[in-house]
């Protein structure tokens, strides 16, 4: 079995719903409102910090780090998104985390949060309906709204940016993925991706620079891979279904990461964590499943990161574990 | 509520709704007291005193637990040990739960705008409530509850599918994936209704508005 289960870190009372990871350090958000910090280098996994938990009234549904730095974006049910740093020289094994900013501007929960590669913008969505497009300063203590993009008819569960290019996808309760792009002094949507029978509940970009494709997963409980085409006449661009990922779930897939090397995760609902390869153009095939990857519980969150020489899957489930998984091809 | 949404409901009378002959939660609430009732309802505090469990959160039970202690002050109970509760546990996770179980469960939710029961208005019914149990505890099992609203316009449905849905997540095991739908053709925005009551971020963030959570938590204030 190329996955083997290095460590399972019981961190949360309650669902655990995001982690991200950035130079060694793993970031969790919960429905215990809680955020905590874990040390990954030399396979440590110790829990360095607890962020202050007063700072949201609600869940907190989602974090993402800043390319490159420690700065961390926290959003929550309770509308606002929190903005947290610590100096780079603190040691990895006792940093002090500071809060920075508190982002208010949504009406109501926010569900997703995410840096642009460059870690100039920040993009949050909501179930007010809308994508909201932030500039940050270098130090992430001032933001200034660029963009409100109401264009999605329902909640906005996700958004992701591209690992290179300021494109956003938006992945929504109204069955559809829609992308934003920079144009001259505003946003807009390039492209609407159709095709999911259900909620899309993430989507994430394939990490080459040969090829731009999004793979998407949805309540419908399949993954499927979109590819961008060419710019159309009317300026939008086309994308079109690239394929359809093996059956494996059984129940709505609420999260799928593309790793460096080319391989989806996807897990959900029923417990799996599935790990997809392309043996061909368009052609994949699974190459790990691991069941009841958090026991009964479901999975909420799949995460690629490598520390050492190490591939590894992080997962978040409702038992409010992280499970550090090691992947061998 | 001053306007009803439905002024004139059918109603059950309560003694035909179904129900198990020997149910076998008399054991634990019987009006019989006996010494072997009391033990196992002292069993069954220590559990909950010593362990973070699931049923806990069900205060109404918890207050029952309560109340009984009193009466039970003068029996004898030796402290269970670790692993006697991991035995009782383990006995309490071997029964299977039936259709007969979820319905009892929900069928005592009162109706947010009637004086009356889901299970009085057969907005809830046995015949609608299946279990797809896996033999192995393990494992991933499903409940289906497909629910009747009194009127097909009904605005209430969704508020009626979060109060079971908070119910049964409380009270089943986390094994258990609970599908709440409207039963077909019961309802005019029958795909809407389920779509939210089925998306677990909703109904996570239905759980933490504190006015929602007040109306449910009165509409479950009449489970047994």
């Amino acid at each position: 079995m190329p996955i083997e289960l290095l460590k399972s870190l019981r961190l949360h009372k309650d669902k655990l719903w995001s982690l991200d990871c950035s130079k060694g350090l793993m970031a969790t958000a919960s429905s215990d409102r809680k955020i905590k910090l874990v040390n990954l280098q030399n396979l440590d996994f110790k829990l360095v910090e607890e962020l202050d938990d007063s700072t949201h009234k609600k869940s907190v549904r989602s974090v993402s780090f800043r390319p490159n730095s420690s700065i961390l974006a926290a959003g929550s049910f309770d509308s606002t998104i929190s903005i947290w740093g610590k100096d780079d020289s603190d040691p990895l094994d006792n940093p002090e985390t500071d809060l920075l900013a508190i982002i208010e501007g949504h009406e109501n929960e926010v569900k997703g949060v995410a840096w642009s590669h460059s870690g100039e913008f920040l993009a949050s969505c909501s179930r007010d309906k809308s994508v909201w497009i932030w500039e940050a300063d270098e130090l992430g203590e001032e933001y200034e709204c660029l963009s409100v993009l109401q264009e999605h008819s329902q909640d906005v569960k996700h958004v992701v940016w591209h690992p290179n290019m300021n494109l956003l996808a938006s992945s929504s309760y109204d069955d559809t993925i829609r992308l934003w792009k920079e144009d001259a002094d505003d946003w807009e949507c390039a492209a609407v991706l159709n095709g999911h029978e259900g909620t899309v509940w993430c989507s994430d970009f394939e990490k080459s620079e040969a090829s731009l494709r999004l793979v998407s997963c949805s309540d419908d409980a399949t993954v499927r891979v979109w590819k961008y085409v060419e710019e159309g006449e009317d300026g939008e661009d086309i994308w079109t279904l690239d394929a359809i990922l093996p059956n494996i779930h059984s129940r709505a897939v609420y999260s799928v990461n593309w790793s460096s090397h080319g391989y989806i995760a996807s897990a959900g609902s029923d417990g799996i964590l599935a790990v997809y390869k392309e043996v061909e153009q368009g052609n994949w095939e699974v190459v790990a499943q691991q069941n009841e990857a958090h026991s009964v519980f479901e999975v909420n969150m799949v995460k690629w990161t490598r520390v050492g020489d190490k591939d590894l899957i992080l997962t978040g489930g409702d038992d409010g574990f992280a499970n550090v998984w090691c992947f061998t091809p | 509520m001053s306007e009803f949404i439905n002024e004139n409901p059918d109603i059950l009378d309560e003694s035909l709704l179904p129900s198990r002959l020997e149910d076998k939660n008399d054991a634990i609430w019987d009006k019989n007291l006996n010494v072997g009732n009391l033990q196992r309802r002292l069993h069954l505090l220590n559990i909950h005193q010593t362990t973070d469990c699931k049923v806990y959160r069900n205060i109404e039970l918890v207050d029952k637990l309560l109340s009984q202690r009193t009466a039970s002050n003068n029996l004898h109970t030796p402290d269970l040990t670790d692993a006697e509760t991991e035995e009782s546990e383990y006995e309490e996770a071997e029964d299977p739960i039936d259709a007969q179980e979820i319905y009892d469960m929900i069928a005592h939710i009162s109706d947010p705008e009637h004086p009356l029961t889901l299970g009085q208005l057969a907005v809830v019914n046995l015949s609608d409530i299946e279990v797809r149990e896996k033999c192995d505890k393990t494992k991933i099992s499903e409940v289906v509850v497909k629910i009747t609203p009194t009127i097909t316009h009904c605005s209430l449905a969704t508020l009626i599918g979060l109060g079971i849905r908070v119910r049964l997540e409380r009270s089943l095991p986390s094994r258990y994936r609970i599908n709440i739908l409207l039963k077909e053709g019961s309802h005019q925005s029958e795909n809407q209704v389920n779509k939210q009551l089925n998306d677990k971020e909703r109904v996570a963030a239905a759980c933490e508005n504190d006015q929602l959570l007040g109306v449910v938590s009165k509409m479950l204030s009449t489970c047994k």
